[in-house]
């Protein structure tokens, strides 16, 4: 039945949400959500290793584990390397540098809000009654 | 990011009463942290603002084996702070 399957088509860019109900679970329960929401924007990640890594947010997961692109990598030593792609592992993670421009709770609501909406379409009935679904 | 109490009920809720507060949290590798906690959830993942970092090192001197302390600081508008890292949160320590 369609009601039980997962969303098959999501649009892609900053409005993706993941197909796995496992990790949108982990992920509103804890501050990822804002990291999540960081998509698109240019940040720098401070890794455990000393190094750090600027690029551009193409992805994070429940886990913080962080796909960069056009990415300036510095490693412990101060040497630059230039890689179109990076895959940070989210134990690897030490910090992440939030740009001034983003507004932490207008971040962190509008991905809340993503998440619940994936949820009751999935779910049969109209999902949870205190977020309005559109249709029906 | 959970519905809030207001009782203090666990060690969490302690950090809790600092949200918007000037903080101190000391982290692993003999970093430390002081800045304005915006927010947080249980891993202790951390929001903070206006932050300055301080890593310290050791040098010893090879012929006297004196110990030469040096701490490296530097300021962060916006931080996002992986919660594993983190050893204690505390209100800002006074100087002197």
């Amino acid at each position: 039945m369609e009601s039980q399957q997962e969303p098959e088509h999501l649009p892609s860019g900053p409005t993706e949400v993941v197909n796995s109900i496992r990790e949108r679970t982990i992920a509103e329960n804890s501050m990822v959500v804002l990291l999540q929401g960081l998509q698109g924007q240019v940040t720098t990640v401070d890794l455990k290793n000393e190094s750090t890594a600027r690029g551009r947010v193409v992805n994070v997961d429940a886990f913080m584990n962080i796909r960069l692109d056009n990415v300036l990598y510095r490693d412990r030593r101060g040497q630059l390397t230039q890689l179109q792609d990076l895959f940070i592992t989210g134990r690897n993670v030490r910090y992440v540098h939030i740009p001034d421009n983003v507004d932490i709770m207008k971040t962190i609501q509008s991905q809340l809000a993503r998440i619940h909406r994936v949820r009751n379409f999935a779910s049969h009935g109209g999902g949870r009654k205190e977020f309005a679904t559109k249709t029906k | 990011v959970q519905p809030t109490t207001n009782t203090v009920e666990e060690p969490l809720d302690l950090i809790r009463l600092s949200l918007d507060e000037r903080i101190y949290v000391k982290m692993r590798n003999d970093r430390e942290l002081r800045g304005r906690l915006h927010a947080y959830d249980q891993h202790l993942n951390m929001i903070l603002g206006d932050v300055e970092e301080t890593v310290t090192t050791v040098e010893i001197d090879e012929e006297t084996y004196e110990e030469l302390y040096k701490s490296t600081k530097r300021n962060i508008p916006m931080l996002f702070v992986r919660g594993d890292g983190v050893v204690l949160v505390a209100p800002p320590l006074r100087v002197g």
